[in-house]
């Protein structure tokens, strides 16, 4: 037995010394390749609307629009007149009238620092001071044949005189560097580039669409799940399917709302029909905290 | 360990867990011991299989059964020698002490050889659970290293936060080699254990059949005298 033991222990004391000098690995091959520079691209710098006008020419690096170097803040619309003080809101469009100038081209040359026209500025205040504005500041129209008629006569022309004639006015643009003229985009956009994909621009249609309604202690309530069905043209090929539940009135207002949204926003036509596949059965989400502003 | 360099078998023992390095050890034990067992067995059963070959022919060459006892008698025997000095030994103590009882010495010779041929396995089997043991525990055994060598390495993947291969290479192939002794100590005790249990058989085979016509011959004997 002894020598059995002593056989067996030599042979295996043999071969892990055969295998220890012999058997060890070689490491593979690899051959050595130049590193390939690689950018990131994200999703969201595609899908991003750029900041601007929808009739401005198209920038090679559109800027957003800037007025006065500030904390940013966006513009509702950049066609109105620049004032220093609060944003006017015109009770109706600029009628036709030849006094009207149209606004488009001048607010845009106009820096922040310049003054605003004084006649602006005082109607702001006046606006502030009285809510009715005074015929007699505008204009006088036809002066009245009785100073009192004891029935009052319905004129169409006194009606034109009792609406507020100014042009509409906003507050400067701000933003870090002055940028007098405003970029092709969406009034509500966020990103500087220009480069608007067919799902975010259809999120930014029923975002104007969409109505939140007003006082919901928690916003995630009002969450809107809902999965709609597309015709190749651009129109509900089904009724929406609303896949988020909940039970305060708040989220029923909501969700009544993000349906009559997708019903008035047919067609989509900003969808192309050569991604048909992509867009055919999509679920879009409301949501009140990043659909308020597309 | 510097990347890329060879990994030799003794880099893989050297840089295993504390688990794993004892797996690797007690496979290494076993797997001497396997050996040295098959070694022995193979010189064991050769030599009993001349045993009884040069027994057979001594004992049908017509030589006189007293004078094959004397000479087998007086040194110590295995296997079939063994078996014919017992049965002789009963007769020739039955014979010599109570002349006149024939009655119980078959019976007796037989139960004589039972025990005998039963020793003689069993002499023949001594060790043979240590091949069967370690044929079938050892695979087990080296995955046990493998697993846990396996764990710890991704337990070091996790303290390092890397997922590269060069992190996990080196400890799984220290893990496998784990498995590795292990298959390398149980495969040759599993195939050693299923030739040396056949053997046995065949031996035990053979010594029963020369019990069986040793038994008749004795018998005739009996019959003769009584």
């Amino acid at each position: 037995m002894r020598t059995a033991y002593t056989i067996s222990a030599v042979g295996h004391a043999a071969v892990l010394l055969w295998s220890v000098w012999s058997l060890s690995a070689t490491s593979l091959p690899v051959s050595s390749t130049e590193g390939l520079p690689v950018d990131l691209v994200t999703a969201s710098d595609f899908s991003k609307i750029a900041a601007g006008s929808k009739d401005a020419p198209k920038a090679e690096t559109p800027k957003p629009l800037v007025e006065k170097v500030a904390e940013a803040k966006p513009v509702e619309d950049p066609t109105a007149k620049v004032v220093e003080k609060k944003e006017v809101k015109a009770a109706r469009e600029p009628p036709p009238a030849p006094e009207a100038k149209p606004s488009e081209s001048e607010p845009e040359k106009k820096q922040a620092e310049t003054k605003p026209d004084p006649i602006a500025d005082a109607l702001a205040k006046d606006e502030a001071k009285k809510p009715e504005p005074k015929k007699a500041d505008v204009k006088p129209p036809t002066p009245p044949k009785k100073p009192a008629p004891p029935t009052p006569k319905f004129d169409p022309k006194q009606v034109a005189a009792l609406l507020d004639k100014r042009d509409s006015t906003r507050l400067a643009a701000a933003g870090e560097t002055l940028n007098s003229a405003p970029s092709l985009g969406l009034s509500n956009g966020a990103a500087a580039q220009l480069s608007l994909s067919e799902l975010e621009a259809l999120r930014a249609r029923l975002a104007q669409l969409w109505t939140v309604p007003a006082g919901a202690k928690d916003p995630q309530e009002l969450v809107v799940l809902v999965r709609i069905k597309l015709n190749r043209d651009g129109k509900l090929a089904a009724p929406p399917v609303v896949l988020s539940s909940g039970t305060s009135p708040l989220f029923m207002a909501a969700r009544d709302s993000a349906i009559r949204a997708l019903f008035r926003g047919q067609p989509y036509d900003m969808l192309k029909p050569e991604h048909y596949e992509q867009w055919k059965d999509v679920e879009i989400t409301f949501d009140p905290r990043d659909m308020i502003r597309g | 360990m510097p990347s890329g360099a060879p990994i030799s078998i003794w880099d893989l023992f050297q840089h295993a867990d504390f688990v794993v390095k004892l797996v690797m050890v007690g496979l290494l034990v076993a797997s001497v011991a396997v050996w040295a067992i098959a070694i022995e067995k193979l010189i064991l059963y050769s030599r009993t299989r001349r045993a009884m070959d040069s027994f057979e022919q001594a004992f049908w060459s017509g030589q006189s059964l007293e004078e094959l006892y004397r000479t087998l008698a007086s040194r110590p025997t295995h296997s079939m020698a063994a078996l014919f000095v017992a049965a002789m030994r009963e007769w020739k103590r039955s014979l010599e002490g109570q002349p006149r009882s024939f009655a119980g010495l078959q019976m007796r010779i037989e139960k004589v050889m039972d025990v005998t041929i039963q020793r003689e396995i069993a002499r023949l089997e001594r060790h043979l659970l240590v091949l069967a043991t370690v044929g079938s525990a050892g695979p087990f055994v080296g995955l046990f290293g493998t697993v846990w060598g396996i764990m710890t390495s991704f337990r070091a993947i996790a303290g390092q936060q890397s997922t590269s291969l060069a992190v996990v290479a080196p400890g799984i192939a220290e893990a496998l080699f784990a498995t590795a002794i292990g298959l390398v100590a149980a495969i040759p005790a599993t195939i050693f254990y299923n030739k040396f249990v056949s053997d046995v058989n065949k031996q035990a085979q053979r010594l029963e059949g020369f019990a069986d016509e040793f038994v008749a011959i004795l018998s005739r004997q009996i019959d003769e005298r009584g």
